[in-house]
């Protein structure tokens, strides 16, 4: 195996010193001869993103750089609100990877894009077996679901593809994407490894089915129009019991807490939605696409089945990682990709969270993580073969082992 | 016949037929009139189940809005704990607002924030923090202060706190939002008992929210900040006396130490002086004297009387001045260092003894009692003996001399605090207490009656003192004026 991780976090307020911070530490904690290749960075909004990625560039050469800016940066220290974090790895021998990014993704439309930036990430790979792609976009582009859908018809729909949607400070106004020297919103970054590469992923959000199952009856992409033949927003009204306005002010909350939920046939868990806004006719903006006819729920999280969705989302990841080897793996690091929804929803909690993947992957390995406004990853019963979907408040944790 | 039987039969069949058709139909309908009803009881069920939803998801939100609400009043309260034990422990004013941190800013539940205090004397607002503005932002708040200040000014001297939620909207609340960029806000006076006052603001950009208990935490980290500032303008205050104290300290010793090296200076040079001077005179001393003992003895021929006895003058005036040279000498080499005292333990009660013999000629001739009491076991002293001999008949013959007819001279000595020290007391008739402190001056002399008819140089005790010194010890007088004196002085005691 050739992979190997060394993590440095800070929480300097001085951008350049933060980062040079962050980066002597990971390069201590690599503790590797072999010079690092990738370099995996979260940060949060007040740095000068821009100065912070040719920092690290400046320190390190040519070096593929990639991240996103992210409301708390998760690391073993704790979950921070302020800071960056850097991931150095060093990928060398039978492990192969090649990394990409795309602009302009509106402009392009988030289908195109996603083609175009699969076939970026494909031409460093065409003859090595790819065994596991990680993708981080723009957080507030619209119909993200498409850009998975363009990648996937590049990299096939069965490709393994865990990604985040990169955050603000809740303001949802901008949120940024690094690749290499630049820092970009309306875009998206990632990196496909090959080879010999063994991973685990873990994907669970905890929310649980309330009240009688319902139908999209009218829908087109990530709009739904009418549940059971009524505007699709009269569903919200009659089971919080307020009018259209009082939604409206209440709808960060509602979103958060109360998502819509789409029933999959053999899928442990329903697909969530979040609410983004509210139609004057009357329809629900969700951050997914919806297909008409989906039979759904409400669905209502709490604190505990929300822990308990970590620990199932950690000890799948190590079950997969397990699902090759005799023996069990040495996990080289963590990638944790946590909802703001949980965040919000967890509180003064959130780092319980945290705690019990730490207790899963053991003391020694690096954890690194954001939170995010959205999450990309694999559907894992065999009526979906492993398709990639956006997914809403949950927890994805990828171990990458030996 | 047959055919009639046939239709008969065929008729029956179909009658039974149709019976049994009938009775499975009655059958069918009751399961059918069962399943409907099932199914509408599992509607009911489920609408009944759906309203139970409804009001799961009513109350979960209202419980949520209260945990919310309880967990952003522990996480304030912490960060105000947090921020309280920092702002406390500053003592320097301005790292006083440098510690609140956007961190605990956003713990309070806020996510921007400014403090200015009020300069007397530039007569404006000074910024003392800014969080979450930039620095063009401060600019165009402080450009507003000032325009506003007589309000503002107002609101310090007042001590009142506004917010977003207690401003009207014709009281100014919209045009505060717009200069603060803040749709939710609260304004807090900072006011220290001294020097210059101000006020805190804190604010979120969106609209959050905002109750009491968030106006009540900012009061409360306003509060703190104003103590901070008493506290840090009091720790200031009496550094800056300390160090001016300080100062002036070293200044003094720095003057001192200058007029102390100028005494030296001036010393040493009159020691040199002394010493040069001494040994000049001891040469042609020597010779007058010389050639006066030649003429005394008549080895160049018989005098005159007058002549022998102008020459008699001569030599006793010599002897006296050979004296006198000899004590200046010894005392400018004792300044000097270059008199070493050879230190070898010595018997007080013995040496004592020795020296009385010597005095007790005088006391004798003049009808003084000379009375010794040292007592067997006092402890032995390092000392030189014949210098200490030189003090036993310098303080004695002072004492002879100052002591009128049957009077008398004590000699005591005891052991005080590691030390051995000597009292010579006599009932003579004393010293003024400004000559105490002069007496061991070189070349004074008291002023009295038997000081004008008796000769001295005035060297005797500055000799003895050097002496005394010389040997680690110390020598002091205590006088009555027409009762007498005792001149003390201590010597090591062998340990």
């Amino acid at each position: 195996m050739s992979i190997k991780a060394g993590l440095g976090i800070s929480t300097d307020k001085d951008s350049i010193k933060a980062v040079k911070e962050a980066v002597l530490q990971a390069r201590q904690n690599l503790n590797d001869t072999a010079p690092p290749n990738v370099a995996i960075v979260f940060s949060s909004m007040e740095f000068a993103h821009l100065t912070m990625v040719k920092t690290i560039s400046s320190m390190l050469g040519p070096i593929d750089v990639l991240g996103c800016s992210t409301a708390a940066v998760i690391c073993n220290a704790g979950i921070f609100r302020h800071a960056i974090a850097v991931m150095l790895l060093s990928i060398t021998g039978d492990t192969y990877y090649t990394s990409g990014n795309i602009t302009d993704i509106k402009y392009k439309t988030a289908m195109k894009a996603g083609e175009e930036f699969g076939e970026k990430l494909l031409a460093g790979f065409k003859s090595a077996r790819r065994d596991l792609g990680i993708v981080f976009s723009d957080g507030l582009i619209d119909k993200s679901s498409n850009l998975i859908y363009g990648i996937q018809e590049r990299l096939g729909s069965s490709f393994p593809l865990v990604g985040a949607l990169a955050m603000d400070n809740l303001r949802y106004s901008k949120t940024f994407v690094y690749y290499n020297n630049a820092v970009e919103n309306d875009a998206a970054c990632g990196l496909i490894m090959g080879g010999n590469v063994n991973f685990g992923l873990g994907i669970k959000h905890g929310w649980k089915p309330l009240g009688k199952p319902r139908y999209i009856t009218r829908a087109s992409g990530n709009i739904a129009y009418e549940i059971d033949d009524i505007p699709a927003a009269t569903v919200y009204e009659d089971y919080l019991d307020c009018d259209l306005k009082e939604l409206r002010v209440e709808l960060r909350r509602i979103g958060t807490f109360y998502p819509i939920g789409i029933y999959l046939q053999g899928e442990e868990e329903y697909l969530l939605r979040n609410i983004t806004d509210i139609g004057e006719d009357g329809s629900l903006i969700l951050q997914g696409n919806i297909p008409e006819n989906s039979q759904i729920r409400l669905m209502i999280g709490t604190k505990e089945t929300c822990f308990a969705a970590a620990e199932q989302a950690v000890n799948e990841a190590k079950a997969d990682l397990t699902a090759n080897s005799v023996f069990f793996p040495k996990i080289n690091f963590a990638l944790v990709f946590d909802s703001i929804s949980r965040y919000m929803l967890l509180g003064r909690d959130a780092e319980k969270e945290l705690d019990a993947i730490k207790k899963a992957v053991g003391p020694e390995v690096p954890v690194i993580g954001l939170y995010t406004y959205g999450e990309q990853g694999p559907l894992k019963s065999i009526d979906y073969h492993g398709k990639v979907y956006l997914h809403n408040q949950t927890i994805s944790v990828l171990l990458v082992g030996e | 016949m047959d055919s009639e039987i046939l239709v008969n039969i065929l008729w029956l069949a179909f009658a039974s037929a149709a019976l049994a058709l009938l009775i499975v139909s009655l059958k069918k309908n009751e399961k059918i009139k069962y399943l409907e009803s099932a199914v509408d009881s599992l509607k009911k069920t489920l609408e009944e189940m759906d309203e139970q939803a409804k009001l799961i998801v009513r109350t979960d939100i209202a419980l949520n809005k209260t945990q919310e609400e309880l967990d952003k009043k522990l996480t304030g309260l912490y960060a105000l704990q947090r921020l309280s034990r920092a702002i406390s422990t500053t003592l320097e004013e301005k790292h006083i607002f440098r510690k609140i941190e956007i961190s605990q800013l956003e713990d309070l539940g806020f996510e921007k924030a400014c403090a200015f205090l009020w300069n007397e004397d530039a007569k404006e607002f000074i910024p003392y923090l800014h969080i979450g503005y930039m620095e063009d932002e401060i600019e165009y708040i402080r450009a507003d202060l000032a325009e506003k200040r007589e309000f503002y000014l107002d609101l310090i001297s007042r001590e009142k706190t506004i917010s977003s939620i207690s401003l009207q909207k014709e009281m100014g609340r919209l045009g505060m939002s717009k200069v603060f960029r803040a749709n939710s806000f609260v304004i807090s006076p900072v006011v220290p008992k001294e020097g210059d006052k101000g006020f805190i603001f804190v604010g979120a950009g969106v609209d959050m929210p905002l109750t009491e208990g968030d106006e009540e935490f900012i009061i409360l980290l306003a509060n703190q900040v104003s103590q901070a500032l008493d506290n840090a303008r009091l720790f200031e205050h009496t550094w800056m006396a300390q160090q001016s104290l300080e100062r002036k300290v070293e200044e003094r010793t720095q003057e001192l130490s200058l007029a102390l090296e100028e005494v030296r200076s001036i010393s040493k040079r009159k020691t040199d002086f002394i010493s040069a001077v001494s040994h000049e005179l001891r040469t042609p001393l020597t010779s007058v004297k010389g050639y006066a003992a030649i003429l005394i003895e008549e080895k160049l021929g018989a005098l005159p009387p007058a002549v022998k006895e102008r020459l008699e003058k001569i030599n006793r005036h010599s002897d006296e001045l050979v004296r006198m040279v000899n004590d200046l000498l010894d005392i400018s080499r004792i300044e000097a260092g270059k008199t070493t005292m050879k230190l070898v333990p010595q018997d007080i009660r013995e040496l004592t003894a020795s020296v009385a013999d010597l005095i007790n000629i005088q006391c004798k001739n003049k009808d003084v009692e000379l009375i010794t009491e040292i007592p067997e076991s006092l402890p032995q002293v390092m000392a030189d003996r014949s210098q200490i001999e030189r003090v036993f008949i310098n303080l004695l013959g002072n004492a002879v001399k100052f002591t009128p007819p049957q009077g008398k001279i004590t000699i005591t000595a005891s052991e005080e605090q590691g030390r051995v020290k000597i009292d010579i007391t006599d009932s003579g008739i004393g010293m003024p207490p400004e000559a105490l402190e002069r007496i061991f001056e070189e070349f004074y002399r008291v002023d009295n009656e038997i000081n004008q008819h008796v000769k001295g140089t005035g060297l005797g005790l500055s000799l003895v003192k050097h002496i005394i010194e010389a040997h680690q010890g110390r020598i002091w007088v205590t006088s009555i004026q027409g009762k007498g004196s005792t001149f003390s002085f201590t010597l090591p005691k062998i340990n």
